[in-house]
């Protein structure tokens, strides 16, 4: 394919470049032909049994009010849990971000080899983490605070290295003109500029933690997951209405409380 | 007393920074250094400091072999070497004497420096070092909040807290208008006669070189082509140090 | 030192007290949460079985992660990949309606804020949960996954997808109308263009999300790579733990690479 040229009526011309949209959409409808057939998504299937999504949820109202009382426990080590393993995701991504930072690090090698194990351990599924994390520590609270560290750690650190990137090296540069060493130079200049960002990267990473500790349990790892799925299982719906109606008031406090902590930063 | 002897600097993709450079720099003397973009003024500015390293010849300051200094000594070499840059390098979220407590930190004890806890005395250097250049008042404004020549003298008063007995000053007019650049200069005098501070200027405007400078220094190509008082700069010296291009007259500039 | 240095020395408010308060705050919270932290099982040899997950992944099953048959890693990664997209594509779907009531500059602040507590109470519910509603609709499989998944995608997309709408440039329409186009010329040609490239980047990032993600639906028997991953860690099977984590990894890495390509390309023009 070549660019189309346009010659305008004065005898000047203009080269179109060629527009991908064409191989786009084919590539798209393909994407989505072949999906529809894996997966077997039937629109039919949805609209004749779409009523039926809402069977249980149906059950789970009016929640069972009674139960409330045996909620509080598994919801505050879910909140527990997400409150440990993000603080020390977060603590352990620093060093590691710092080293993955080509405007600190000069050594190449050293900066690659962070971001890929960086990506590895993102690829991870928090699941999967707990899980593994459920074998090696034993089932309960403490494999799943693991899990969160690990999702903590790969995803703070991967924004706190691109943070570290952008800083304006000005003042790093001023500092080591003074006499400060690497180490302070950093402390007193880099910091102060990423650190809102990163505690609001933090905290942002933790409103999102609560939800995925809450389902951990699944897996044996704690927390609220473990009596839903207890519950779902003897089938009483009533009772996971009440721990999913308590687990959203949860996590409206607590997006609200950060929301505000993150507006004060900037 | 600054001694640069038979001084060059090759850049690893063969350009020549500095090429035999010999000049002696008394202690508080003001000196203005001249010359196109690339001449090579910022390299002799900053392998002073060692900012920038050497590869030939020798530069001492007081006696000191600077290409010999490394690790600790290098940075308690540059405690009495402040330096100002074109953008200032100020931190600008946090205030202003924050940013001038900066340069106490190494002298600090760890623990200290590790929380960020100052001492009194520090405080006062620093207030102090901010009433030399008239912005006290400022003292805890954010510097985001200031404007550019407010932002210099912040840079200012922050490299006079740390009490050095030289300033380099790389382009520190640069980013200012006219007017505030003339205020800017006027603190480098007043600096230089009042605390007797060596004071060596890279600057693009020759008329403020001229004004302010008691001795200016024309480089091209990494060659010193005048030395001398600023008094005796004329026309052909400046086309010399130009290479008979248009040089840095400070309107043409803005 | 004179008098004005004085009394700017004594102006300044003391941080010490404010940083002290806040470190005993934070500390407070952790210790807080530290204790209850806990295993309930017996530990036992926990570093031997870290030993044989590590040797099982550094020692895949090749057989099966080459396997091209539908019970190999290949076509469980392909059938995880097409749930991905088509429960983002759902997903996308679901949320524009969600996005245009939740944007503050196109519907009164009332509805925007109703629909913002419905997009928080549709996230709230966990993934597995959905699925079990949803085999109700379809039967077990992937087709119950890719709407778990769309569902799970709605609250995050439509943030963004409001984000988006909030920072539109209404300025656009008004030369627009001075041209003399109508109303949906205007939405073709005024709002079309600036909301399609953020749209497409926030489906196409979600869609990187929805691909780690997938593993959860495997649990409640909605298909993709999740269900045998975990039958094998089950049952200690860590060679074949460590085919399938070796592709998914890889598979991951892969798609990271070219999303984050087009992504670029899409903000930057």
């Amino acid at each position: 394919m070549k660019n189309r040229t346009i010659t305008l009526s004065n005898g000047k011309t203009v080269e179109q470049p060629r527009s991908h949209k064409l191989a786009v959409c084919i590539l798209l409808l393909a994407a989505l032909a072949l999906s529809v057939r894996v997966t077997g998504f039937q629109m039919s299937v949805l609209i004749r049994g779409g009523y039926r999504f809402f069977d249980i949820l149906k059950q789970m109202v009016p929640p069972d009010i009674d139960y409330l009382d045996h909620v509080w426990g598994p919801l505050f080590d879910t909140i527990k849990m997400s409150i440990l393993g993000s603080a020390a995701g977060a603590v352990l991504a620093v060093p590691f971000s710092v080293l993955a930072s080509s405007n600190i690090v000069k050594n190449r090698g050293i900066i690659g080899a962070v971001r890929i194990f960086y990506s590895i351990v993102r690829t991870l599924p928090t699941l999967v983490t707990a899980l593994i994390a459920t074998y090696i520590f034993g089932l309960g609270t403490f494999a799943g605070t693991i899990a969160i560290g690990v999702f903590t750690f790969s995803y703070v650190g991967k924004l706190l290295y691109e943070q570290i990137e952008t800083v304006d090296m000005g003042a790093y540069e001023a500092m080591e003109a003074l006499g400060a060493d690497r180490f302070h130079a950093f402390l007193y200049s880099v910091v102060p500029q990423i650190l809102p960002g990163y505690i609001s990267n933090c905290l942002f990473c933790f409103e999102g933690n609560v939800r995925y500790a809450a389902i951990l349990g699944y897996v044996g790892a704690g927390g609220l997951g473990l009596i839903i799925n207890e519950k779902v299982g003897w089938r009483e719906y009533d009772k996971v209405g009440m721990i999913l109606v308590t687990l959203f008031g949860a996590v409206v406090i607590i997006e609200f409380i950060s929301h505000q902590i993150r507006k004060r930063l900037t | 007393m600054i001694r640069f002897e038979q001084v060059s600097k090759i850049y690893s993709n063969g350009v020549k920074g500095l090429d035999n450079v010999t000049l002696d720099i008394e202690q508080g003397e003001f000196v203005a250094i001249i010359g196109l973009s690339g001449a090579g003024k910022s390299t002799l500015l900053r392998s002073i400091n060692r900012m920038h390293g050497i590869t030939g010849g020798s530069l001492t300051v007081d006696g000191v072999d600077v290409t010999k200094l490394k690790g600790k000594e290098l940075r308690k070499f540059r405690r009495k070497i402040g330096m100002i840059f074109q953008s200032f390098n100020l931190i600008t979220r946090t205030t202003v004497i924050n940013n001038v407590l900066t340069s106490r930190v190494p002298d600090l004890p760890w623990w200290r420096s590790l929380l960020g806890i100052y001492r009194k005395e520090d405080k006062i250097a620093a207030l102090e070092a901010l009433d030399k250049v008239g912005i006290l008042d400022k003292a805890y404004s954010r510097v985001d909040q200031l404007s550019g020549g407010q932002q210099q003298r912040v840079a200012l008063a922050r490299t006079l807290a740390q009490n050095p007995s030289i300033i380099l000053a790389d382009e520190p007019v640069a980013a200012l208008d006219p007017v505030t650049a003339k205020q800017v200069m006027d603190d480098f005098r007043h600096i230089n006669r009042e605390m007797k501070i060596t004071v060596i200027i890279n600057i693009h405007h020759v008329d403020l070189a001229l004004d302010y400078a008691d001795r200016v220094i024309g480089i091209r190509a990494g060659k010193i082509v005048y030395d001398g008082p600023a008094s005796q700069v004329d026309e052909k010296v400046l086309s010399s140090i130009y290479n008979g291009q248009e040089y840095g007259k400070m309107e043409a500039v803005q | 030192m004179n008098e004005r240095i004085a009394a700017q020395l004594n102006a300044e408010k003391s941080p010490l007290l404010k940083r002290l308060l806040l470190a005993a705050a934070i500390l407070a919270v952790l210790v807080w949460s530290s204790v209850g932290i806990r295993s309930t099982s017996a530990v036992g040899n926990g570093m031997a079985v870290a030993g044989s997950i590590v040797r099982g992944i550094l020692t895949p099953d090749l057989s099966f992660l080459f396997d091209l048959t539908a019970q190999g890693v290949p076509y469980l990664l392909l059938e995880t990949v097409c749930i991905a997209f088509m429960g983002t594509l759902v997903g996308a779907v679901i949320a524009i309606p969600f996005a245009f009531l939740g944007a503050a500059n196109i519907v009164p602040k009332g509805i925007a804020l109703v629909s913002r507590v419905a997009v928080m109470a549709v996230r709230t519910i966990p993934s597995f949960v959905y699925g079990l509603m949803f085999i109700r609709v379809t039967g077990p499989g992937a087709f119950a996954g890719l709407m778990t998944m769309s569902l799970c995608s709605v609250g995050m997309v439509s943030k963004m997808y409001i984000e988006s709408i909030e920072d539109l440039d209404k300025k656009i329409l008004e030369s627009l109308d001075a041209s003399g186009c109508t109303f949906f010329q205007k939405i073709r040609y005024g709002i079309l263009p600036q909301l399609l490239p953020d749209f497409a980047s926030t489906v196409i990032y979600r869609f990187d999300m929805n691909l780690r993600d997938a593993t959860v639906l495997g649990l409640v028997g909605a298909g993709g790579i999740g269900a045998p991953l975990i039958f094998a860690m089950n049952s200690y099977r860590w060679n074949e733990v460590g085919s399938i984590l070796i592709g998914l990894i890889v598979l991951i890495l892969i798609i990271e690479v070219f999303s984050t390509r087009i992504r670029n390309k899409l903000v930057r023009g």
